[in-house]
């Protein structure tokens, strides 16, 4: 039951892969979709938490760093707890950014090819070679900022993937078919252990989102239940924030122990 | 007929992956011996062009374009050698040395850090620091080299048609992918793409014998019409004229050349 991650360049060519892979493989396709009822879930503004996946902070969006970060974490919580099921292709949610470590996903990378991708805008918006590649360019740009401010790594780097097909001279049944060949494979299929990776892996992310709701720049690491919570506060406020931490974070399902460990914020005092 | 390029860091296990791919296809495969066979044919020590080739060029060597040389006799080299097709080329910066070339399965094989060092540590019996040291000056190596020739970044997933993680898929799996990727349609040569080949491996060799006098130049070739691309406006100086002569002599495949000058390079000129 491996979990399949599938990222592109460009948004139909991810969708339309990651579609196909499901069918072949008689999977379960998770995509954005799903973010209607996150939003619900979290009394969030569904329109608001389809922009944050391709955004970044802005003033002009009036959308704070602080709400994005919080709106974000909203979506990792979820979408981890739902590929706890397992047999799920996954696309569109940026799990490729914050799914690591985990033997049994594979993480796939699919590639349009620039001068196909080129093709396309010049065909679609009618602009001129030059202007088509220009918008590429700002385009991939644009995405790889997004990924190193969410998430602190960029998507372009080849070392965060399995595999990465590149569309320009490989079909795209062929690469249907090569991944869903990879999937089968026996370093990706469900371990025990790989089984509670995920699952320490969803309960930080859960911890997460609930103490981004009160306070900002948290870092969260569970494991078997106890959850560690890394943060900062004056020395005047420690005590007070551990109380809070612990109060919240016990609040969630499956945390059973809860180590705070409150950094002296140097800047603030 | 397919030309796979095979690419990796250092110690990420692509000479065994790139050895086996052509055993099973039953290709030829070529490495740094392509580095032997620029030194016989250009003359040139064999340290030079492996520096060449290795090491990101420094600052007096950007003045000298000596390195640039090194490269065009290097590329020159390979691409004669992949003529025939039915190569698997795992040697340094094959993707770049061979970009332009239709047909061309380009695949990287990546491995995580730490089983690159348990490499070096059990092959050299280095501590880990040395060796993670050493793999990753290397690292830096390729990146300066191909950033300052090139201007791309070698990890950068659009340089390539297939990247492979070593880590979870097994030596056995990646040569799976690779053999079922090289039938790929796309990647199937045809009488176009075996005359582009040709043509390429002419303009290389033109370019290579000129680079030494004359190393802001551009070369394209397209049915053995040479067209070489030069910054100053009358490219008929009485230097280049004469080489030229020699050129039209010694190199076979050329059925036409001409000169222009002051003209911005296409992007497909070597």
């Amino acid at each position: 039951m491996p979990i399949i991650i599938i990222s592109a360049d460009v948004r139909e060519i991810e969708e339309s892969i990651a579609q196909k892979v499901a069918d072949e493989m008689g999977y379960n396709l998770m995509n954005r979709r799903i973010l209607a009822d996150i939003a619900a879930k979290h009394q969030i503004d569904p329109g608001r938490l389809n922009e944050i996946m391709g955004t970044t902070p802005s003033l002009f969006k009036k959308m704070s760093a602080r709400q994005w970060r919080r709106n974000l974490a909203c979506v990792e919580a979820e979408v981890l707890d739902h590929l706890l099921a397992g047999n799920i292709v996954c696309q569109g949610l940026a799990a490729h950014l914050y799914v690591t470590g985990i033997s049994h996903v594979m993480n796939v990378r699919i590639l349009s090819g620039n001068s196909r991708c080129i093709k396309d805008i010049v065909e679609k918006k009618g602009l001129s070679l030059q202007k088509a590649e220009k918008c590429r360019a700002a385009e991939l740009q644009h995405r790889k900022k997004w990924s190193l401010a969410a998430y602190v790594c960029d998507e372009t780097d080849l070392s965060r993937y399995d595999l990465v097909i590149n569309l320009d001279q490989i079909d795209p049944v062929e690469a249907v078919k090569t991944i869903t060949g990879a999937a089968e494979y026996r370093k990706f299929q469900v371990m025990t252990y790989s089984m509670k990776c995920l699952a320490d892996l969803a309960l930080a992310a859960k911890v997460n989102a609930k103490l981004l709701d009160s306070m900002p720049s948290i870092k969260v690491q569970a494991r078997d239940g106890s959850v560690v919570v890394i943060t900062k506060a004056l020395n005047r406020q420690k005590r007070k924030k551990i109380a809070t931490i612990k109060e919240l974070a016990s609040t969630v399902d499956g945390v059973s122990y809860v180590e705070v460990h409150v950094k002296n914020n140097i800047l603030a005092s | 007929m397919s030309i796979i390029t095979i690419s990796r860091g250092s110690y990420s296990m692509g000479k065994t992956v790139a050895e086996e791919v052509a055993q099973k296809l039953n290709y030829e495969v070529i490495s740094r011996e392509v580095l032997l066979d620029a030194c016989n044919r250009f003359n040139v020590p064999a340290i030079k062009l492996k520096s060449a080739i290795h090491d990101a060029p420094g600052i007096l060597e950007r003045y000298r374009h000596s390195k640039q040389s090194y490269i065009a006799y290097i590329r020159s080299t390979l691409v004669e050698r992949v003529v025939g097709g039915n190569v698997v080329y795992h040697g340094l910066a094959g993707h770049l040395l061979l970009k332009g070339l239709p047909n061309v399965l380009k695949v990287r094989i990546t491995a995580d850090l730490e089983k690159r060092i348990s490499i070096v540590v059990e092959r050299d019996k280095i501590s880990p620091v040395e060796a993670g040291k050493l793999i990753l000056d290397d690292d830096k190596q390729r990146q300066k080299w191909t950033h300052s020739l090139y201007g791309e970044d070698p990890r950068d997933t659009s340089l390539y048609d297939l990247s492979i993680c070593i880590d979870k898929l097994s030596i056995e799996d990646a040569v799976d992918f690779i053999c079922q990727a090289a039938g790929a349609k796309g990647v199937q040569p045809t009488e176009k793409s075996k005359q582009k080949v040709k043509d390429m491996a002419v303009a290389c060799r033109v370019k290579a014998d000129l680079v030494d006098e004359f190393p802001n130049i551009a070369v394209t070739c397209e049915y053995g019409n040479v067209l070489i691309y030069t910054k100053s406006k009358d490219p008929t100086t009485g230097k280049l004229s004469r080489q030229l002569n020699k050129i039209r002599e010694n190199i076979s495949g050329i059925n036409h050349l001409e000169t222009h000058g002051g003209i911005e390079f296409p992007s497909d000129a070597v």
